[in-house]
């Protein structure tokens, strides 16, 4: 009776596998294989309109190495991933603390969570354009807003001094800070819902335990909040730089497609696309640096568990 | 089964090109109709045409069809920004590539070049005394013809007729021409405009548009033995550009965007609200229909057009072949039609407008036109002229690329944020590592 309840089991289980098949094979079609295939890309020779190559060994990974745009790529993502982040992340405890705070008890918070969520379904892509016409030069709507209020871009022309728009896509630290700007107002509402759940999830008799023992509003934040929303950081810090060495759209539609000005917001996922299709299809080049950029972010996100990881409980043992 | 059936069509085929085609067109059609496996059958005439426009559906509705009803046509629409990327893989993997396709002027020496492309030298042949050169031109790749286009496209300077009248005292196309025929006169009356408007009369809008006509002038192409060659058109044209700036001769707006199109309709106002007038626009023969008058519908009749400095040409389609089609005949035979037939181009430039690449029927119905938007000039013609002036053999697949980053360095340098030396090394340097040249 046993021995055929167990066999019974055992049969059972096997539907197991078939209910997990058209996850295993839509991943290993559409994730492990192109991922695979790219990693082995990085080794070849594949260029244009070809399908046959040459095996190259480590040839484009040496190429990568010395290629100082790639690193200035990579610097451009940092900077502008930077320049986003700390605002974001700033902003959205800000707004997640006040919004879950008992004693504030805000009325609207449901509405002004949908709103402040909101950019976050806006398609990228139309985001870029629009923020590029918003800044358009020598006429557009910001520079027409700065002018009612009697601010001129100074220039020097023939010994003249003429007061002109601002032409922001040709300025470095503008356009890296709008880029920055578009990734904080579209990704800031989604840190905050992200935060709350957080805050929720910390155990409110420890707070009603503090407000017992006398703790202040800003006494309960620092010493309960923050310190408990530690591990829903730690992973907002990795998913966001994980996104943050993927930016494309934004830096890719907001000037010439190829990061301008002077290549300032070139990332590395913008350079890649320009490899891979602008010019002349150099697709084993375009691997090597996807694959460069998934080492790189494999390493820092690592670095990142590592040193940022709350070990107060490992002290303890 | 298969074996017989493919004979079977193949001989349909080759009686559908061979005979009349009534008579093909029945015979393809009892194969089909009498067949369990219509669809094998169907295959052997039927044309794949992939494109990224709707004018090359609009040729084959209009005018294939009805004159080749034997051959059915599975088309496919792509937006012109996706088209290469579906189009790349399906050629290098040489599978599942379409009979026929579009391609347009910014990445159709890519396929040419590519050796991918049906040669359609023979088809060339037999036309090549009635075709406007320099489409072929771009089309050919070592002597042979890959690429064909039904069309020309040689582009213009249009003027505005009421600025003309005011600061250069005529409005006739042949005298404005005289104020514009080369660089220096170009410059010489671009001061004149600044002078005589009270600083208001810009020439372009944007620095950026001249630079087809500074491309036209170049000697050499951009890439020569795999190297990149800096024509000297072009550091004249960062030079030129950098002067227009710097003088205030250019209205600072860029091509697509709100200024540019602000000029057109003359609304382009500089920081202290003073209108900018806008002498001049470098467009091509479909610049007209589809910029100027879309954009600029109040000021039909106050344009004219004239050659300008320099001869250049933007834009276009052509109609290739994949190599390995199984219906080579009917993929030649549907490119010569749609791009050379005498009946079928002469009502289609009749109806559209459209400046073709049949010489004849252009010489039979160029003096037809007169274009109410240009103040009745008769711009066909004009365009004709132009069109046999231009330099086909000057394009290469790398261009696009390499111009985008030359734009690059033109604004750097003409912004001031560059010297011209440290514009043009970066600019090599960027087009070394992106491009290996």
């Amino acid at each position: 009776m046993k021995t055929h309840a167990w066999g019974n089991e055992s049969r059972l289980q096997r539907w197991g596998y078939f209910f997990v098949l058209p996850f295993i094979l839509v991943y290993s079609l559409f994730n492990l294989y192109p991922t695979v295939y790219t990693l082995f890309l990085s080794f070849t020779d594949l260029k244009g309109l070809r399908s046959d190559f040459a095996m190259v060994g480590g040839a484009n990974f040496l190429r990568l190495l010395k290629d100082k745009y790639f690193w200035g790529a990579l610097g451009n993502t940092f900077i502008m991933w930077g320049w986003n982040f700390i605002p974001q992340i700033g902003m959205a405890l800000l707004l997640s603390i006040w919004l879950s705070d008992i004693r504030l008890n805000l009325k609207v918070k449901g509405p002004f969570r949908a709103i402040i969520y909101m950019p976050n379904l806006l398609t990228t892509a139309s985001v870029a354009m629009l923020f590029r016409s918003l800044f358009a030069y020598p006429v557009g709507p910001v520079n027409q807003f700065l002018q009612s209020l009697g601010m001129y871009n100074e220039v020097l022309r023939e010994g003249q001094v003429i007061q002109e728009a601002f032409n922001f896509f040709r300025s470095v630290p503008m356009s890296r800070g709008i880029v920055a700007f578009i990734q904080w107002w579209m990704w800031y509402g989604h840190t905050v819902i992200l935060l709350m759940a957080g805050i929720t999830s910390i155990s409110s008799s420890l707070y009603e335990a503090a407000v017992v023992d006398g703790a202040s509003g800003s006494q309960t934040t620092w010493y309960i909040t923050l310190p408990l929303l530690r591990p829903i950081m730690l992973y907002i810090l990795v998913t966001s730089m994980i996104g943050g060495m993927q930016m494309l759209e934004v830096p890719f539609l907001l000037t010439d497609m190829r990061g301008a000005p002077d290549f300032s917001i070139r990332t590395t996922t913008v350079y890649l696309y320009n490899m891979a299709f602008q010019g002349v299809n150099d697709y084993a080049y375009a691997s090597t640096i996807s694959i460069g950029v998934f080492i790189i972010t494999l390493v820092l996100a690592l670095f990142i568990f590592f040193f940022l990881q709350d070990r107060s409980d490992m002290n303890k043992r | 089964m298969t074996k017989r059936f493919m004979v079977m069509a193949g001989l349909a085929l080759v009686l559908a090109s061979g005979c009349s085609k009534s008579g093909g067109g029945a015979s393809s059609g009892t194969s089909a109709g009498g067949s369990t496996q219509g669809v094998q059958s169907g295959a052997a005439n039927r044309l794949v045409v992939w494109s990224f426009t709707d004018e090359l559906n609009g040729l084959i509705n209009d005018y294939y069809k009805g004159s080749h009803p034997d051959v059915t046509i599975e088309y496919s629409m792509t937006p012109t920004e996706q088209f290469p990327n579906k189009l790349d893989p399906v050629l290098s993997a040489g599978q599942g590539a379409p009979d026929v396709f579009a391609l347009e002027d910014s990445f159709v020496r890519k396929y040419v070049e590519s050796g991918l492309l049906l040669d359609l030298t023979d088809v060339y042949e037999s036309v090549k005394d009635k075709m406007i050169a320099y489409p072929v031109e771009v089309g050919s790749y070592n002597g042979k013809v890959y690429g064909m286009s039904w069309q020309a496209t040689p582009g213009g300077m249009f003027y505005r007729r009421s600025l003309a009248k005011a600061y250069l005292g005529t409005d006739e196309p042949a005298e404005v021409q005289a104020y514009f025929s080369d660089i220096q006169k170009f410059l010489e009356t671009t001061a004149l405009l600044k002078e005589r408007s009270g600083g208001a009369c810009v020439v372009v809008s944007a620095v950026g548009d001249l630079i087809r006509p500074f491309l036209g002038a170049r000697t050499q192409p951009w890439v020569v033995d795999n190297q990149l060659v800096v024509d000297p058109a072009m550091i004249e044209y960062m030079e030129f550009s950098k002067l227009l700036h710097d003088r205030g001769y250019e209205g600072r707006a860029t091509a697509w965007q709100e200024g540019w199109f602000a000029g057109m309709r003359g609304e382009l106002k500089d920081e202290a609200g003073n209108p900018v007038e806008v002498f001049s626009y470098f467009l091509p023969t479909w610049g007209l229909h589809y910029v100027l008058k879309n954009n600029a519908p109040a000021t039909s009749g106050d344009w004219a057009m004239i050659p300008g400095p320099g001869s250049y040409r933007w834009g276009g389609t052509w109609i290739a072949a994949w190599k390995n089609t199984k219906n080579p005949q009917a993929a030649k035979e549907m490119i010569r039609y749609l791009t050379t037939d005498d009946a079928m181009i002469e009502d289609y430039a009749k109806k559209s407008g459209d400046l073709v690449g049949n010489l004849s029927v252009v010489e039979k119905i160029k003096d037809s036109f007169s274009e109410p938007f240009l103040g009745g000039q008769n711009h066909y013609a004009q365009f004709a002229e132009m069109a046999k002036t231009v330099n086909g053999k000057m394009t290469q697949g790398t261009d696009q690329a390499i111009e985008a980053l030359f734009n690059e360095s033109l604004y750097a340098y003409v912004n001031g944020e560059k010297s011209l030396d440290q514009a043009i090394a970066d600019f090599k340097d960027q087009v070394n590592a992106q491009l290996g040249l």
